[in-house]
């Protein structure tokens, strides 16, 4: 049970981790345009 | 910004802050800035969503305001008119706020805020004050106006998007987590989990809880805060109010779990609350935008630049700004026309979807006009620049569609009446439950008065209209239908008669052949070639009737002719092949003054040869070859038709009896007019008026609604409240089933915003809803009145192939 007094703090760390990854994902555009995102690949260029 | 006092201690030793926060860090300081921001001291510039420092000098520049502001001169005094977009606004309380500020101060007329679609009309003086002033004194609320061109900017509406997704995406994230940590709470009996455990959750959810409360409700204090230093209750603050409440309730009992609130936290419904209506908020944004996309699309065809022949004969690459009327650009196959102007090349093909709604190709022969915002589909194309900006067709049309979609229709209007009352009532209400709720039980007091507060959705109730008017006006525009008025929507679904003003709205301009009388020994066919030919070297109406009346097969008999010339104002006449000569023309110019006579006086054209006269060709104005199905769709939908014509009663006859309208008034001279529609009117009959838009204005607007037809009419000066500019009698029944729905889809928001208040109130003050579903309630609320306003945008296109979208995704 001790291991939980690292854990749950851990799991804090974890959520502005993964916050941290979409906001680099939101800032470089990735959900800017879903609807494209899958048409691209049918795009010559 | 204390620019007195700021500027004092700047001479001395400037404080870090208030040079950070000047907007004039190089001492310009207005007399706007100091008068109107000294009373609000120091923190002016901090507070609202945005912190607007800009200047917004450029959009007193000329060039720059020619886009979005119209000048008008009356009685001697020049006004000025401007649309603009207002940044930073997210419910109808903010239009409000806007329209405040603005309203007191000098040299403003009127300021309007439509809060669907964040537009601004100002009218405003401008020898009294300038736009950036008045841009200055908004931002001072926390607002930035911008230009329409640069308001839908791309960047402009990414940055606000990503924004949106992003407060989303934090407030879910954490809600997930902190659920999570309240798990183990609601399973296990009281006093199963470790004492230090539990508080050690109890923090982990207090640290999760502090984004979602400081970052991502962000936009319910800001506009709480505006509303309250306004002295005015508004939608969000219920909201805020709820968000502080349970924050800090909970972060007591976290800290301090034997003081005055107890032990019970709330960080999960807080959370989760949080999100639902972030949630609604972000989905309800989406949706604007393809409301206001209808519009923008029309709005963004024209390019930002364009190729300009110079001198030398090269092309340069040019802002459209610095065109003027008499250039010759070049247009790439797949890019709108800059201006309005005439075809140099060869020929064009074009797409007009912009005025008709259809969008297919037409074909434009050297020295035919375009239009700007239609497109180049074929080859380069030259064009001489015959008008641009404010003057040209679709300037007038963009125009008028802002103009239509900032006016409050009086629904809205009474539903904004109402809300505000409304929000006071729920407020006490939630205080008067959780004071009640105290007695009875403590821990329940917090999540009932919370849950009163959050529950309620006066949103739902003031967006119920304009929502689906909006999406309507925008829906008919991609048809080529405007609306002046969404006013008129409510006008024209109560309607039971159409009255046609002219024959001209059932009939084309254009004439056509109707019958052919032959001297004896001249066979129709031979009449009709030879006419035909003869024809074909001429430009006037009767001449270009008859050379189309000729069918395509026919015409590789045409028979051989030369010396064929036209005599002014007579006809035309040439030599055949066998030395005769032949006339087509009046009945002067033919010698045909001793033929029959027919009493009627409807055009017609006679032919010759030296023997005389040898056949007559009788012309009739054409029927537009939908106004048959349009009426008989009309008198399907219950609604009585008229043609009230000032033509002889013959002829308005043979019109009204091959359309098929219900009665016909002919010989009304435009009083006679006045009197026919007002003396319908008082047996009880609703009026449609459909008119060309120019001539009939009195007659126009004393009908309950009207309509223009066709695209001859300049649109500012059409008095109607819908123009249908491809002209076609059916986009009548169109916009009249349309007006039905949106009627039918206003009444339903109405019905279900206050049924959805009726219900979710009780049921919370009663403690029977937790504050989470009481967040998801009033998400769905405002999602669902503005998903079913979205409705009528697939209605108005629903059986009808128009590809404007593959028109300009050439771009």
């Amino acid at each position: 049970m001790d291991v939980l007094y690292l854990l749950i703090p851990i799991s804090v760390l974890l959520v502005f981790a993964v916050m941290g990854v979409f906001w680099w994902a939101l800032q470089a555009g990735q959900f800017d345009n879903i609807e494209r995102e899958g048409e691209r690949i049918l795009r010559g260029d | 910004m204390n620019y007195p006092r700021g500027m004092n201690e700047a001479a001395t030793a400037p404080p870090v802050g208030s040079l950070l926060a000047d907007p004039h860090p190089d001492g310009q300081a207005t007399q706007e800035d100091a008068s109107a921001s000294g009373s609000l001291g120091w923190l002016g510039d901090h507070r609202g969503p945005l912190t607007v420092t800009d200047n917004f000098a450029v959009l007193d520049d000329p060039v720059e305001q020619q886009e979005f502001t119209q000048f008008s001169e009356v009685d001697g005094r020049t006004t000025a008119e401007s649309v603009l977009m207002v940044q930073g606004m997210y419910c109808a309380a903010c239009a409000d706020t806007v329209e405040c500020a603005l309203q007191d101060l000098p040299g403003v007329e009127r300021a309007q805020v439509h809060a669907a679609t964040r537009r601004l009309t100002l009218r405003w003086d401008p020898s009294q004050t300038t736009i950036s002033s008045l841009a200055r004194a908004v931002g001072r609320t926390g607002y930035r106006l911008l230009p329409m061109q640069q308001a839908l900017s791309i960047s402009e509406r990414l940055h606000e998007t990503r924004q949106a997704l992003w407060r989303l995406f934090v407030a879910g994230f954490c809600a997930m987590q902190v659920m999570m940590y309240a798990w183990p709470a609601y399973i296990t009996e009281p006093g199963e989990i470790p004492a230090d455990i539990d508080q050690l959750l109890r923090w982990a959810s207090w640290v999760l809880s502090l984004p979602v409360v400081f970052f991502a409700s962000g936009p319910f204090f800001n506009s709480a805060w505006r509303d309250l230093k306004q002295g005015r209750v508004g939608m969000d603050t219920p909201v805020s109010i709820g968000i502080l409440v349970t924050f800090l309730a909970s972060s007591a009992a976290t800290f301090d779990p034997s003081g005055i609130w107890g032990h019970e936290v709330w960080f999960d419904s807080l959370t989760m609350f949080v999100f639902f209506l972030l949630g609604g908020r972000y989905l309800e944004l989406k949706a604007r935008d393809r409301t206001a996309g209808a519009l923008d699309s029309l709005m963004n065809r024209l390019p930002d630049v364009c190729e300009r022949q110079i001198p030398a004969g090269s092309f340069v690459t040019v802002s459209i700004r610095r065109l003027v009327v008499g250039d010759v650009v070049r247009v790439q196959a797949g890019q709108a026309f800059p201006g309005d102007g005439d075809i140099l090349s060869e020929s064009a093909t074009v797409d007009e979807a912009l005025l008709t709604g259809e969008s297919h190709p037409v074909t434009r022969a050297q020295g035919q006009g375009v239009v700007a915002g239609s497109f180049n589909l074929g080859g380069p194309v030259l064009v001489r620049i015959a008008r641009l900006g404010r003057d040209t067709r679709f300037a007038q049309i963009v125009a008028l569609m802002e103009r239509a979609s900032t006016e409050k229709p009086r629904l809205a209007v009474l539903a904004d009446r109402i809300a505000a009352p409304f929000l006071v009532l729920v407020l006490l209400a939630a205080a008067l439950a959780g004071f009640y709720w105290w007695q009875i039980d403590h821990t329940k007091a917090l999540a009932v008065a919370v849950a009163v507060l959050i529950v309620t959705c006066p949103c739902a109730l003031s967006l119920a209209t304009p929502a689906a008017m909006l999406t309507s006006a925008g829906a008919l525009a991609r048809r080529g239908i405007l609306v002046r008025r969404l006013q008129a929507f409510e006008a024209l679904a109560g309607i039971n008669a159409v009255v046609f003003d002219k024959t001209g709205t059932l009939t084309h301009d254009r004439l056509v052949l109707v019958d052919v009388r032959m001297r004896e020994g001249v066979g129709r066919e031979q009449a009709l070639a030879l006419a035909a030919a003869l024809a074909a070297g001429s430009l006037h109406p009767v001449s270009r009737a008859i050379a189309r009346s000729v069918p395509a097969e026919q015409a590789g008999e045409t028979p051989f002719l030369t010396e064929l010339a036209e005599v002014a104002g007579q006809g035309m006449q040439a030599r055949r092949a066998d030395g005769a000569r032949v006339r087509l023309g009046s009945a002067a110019f033919c010698d045909a003054r001793n033929t029959e006579r027919s009493n009627d006086d409807s055009p017609r054209a006679f032919l010759a040869d030296d023997q005389g006269w040898m056949a007559t060709f009788e012309l009739q104005e054409g029927l537009r070859e939908d106004a048959r199905d349009a009426v008989a769709a009309l008198r399907a939908m219950g609604v009585r038709t008229w043609l009230l014509s000032g033509d002889r009663e013959s002829a308005a006859m043979q019109v009204g009896r091959a359309v098929g309208v219900d009665h016909v008034i002919a010989g009304a001279s435009p009083e006679q007019k006045l009197i026919e529609v007002a003396a319908l009117q008082t047996q009880g009959m609703r009026l449609a008026m459909v008119g060309d838009g120019l001539n009939d204005g009195p007659v126009l607007a004393r009908a309950n609604t009207s309509f223009a037809l066709g695209h001859a009419a300049p649109l500012a000066q059409a008095q109607s409240d819908y123009v249908i500019q491809g002209g076609e009698v059916m986009g009548v029944v169109l916009t009249l089933r349309q007006a039905r729905s949106t009627l039918r889809i206003v009444r339903q928001n109405l019905l279900w915003a206050a049924v959805y208040n009726l219900v979710s109130v009780p049921l919370a003050l009663a403690g029977w809803m937790p504050p989470w579903l009481a967040g998801l309630g009033m998400a769905g609320s405002s999602l669902l009145v503005i998903v079913n306003a979205l409705r009528l945008a697939s209605k108005a296109t629903a059986g009808v192939p128009t590809i404007t979208v593959g028109a300009t995704s050439l771009v």
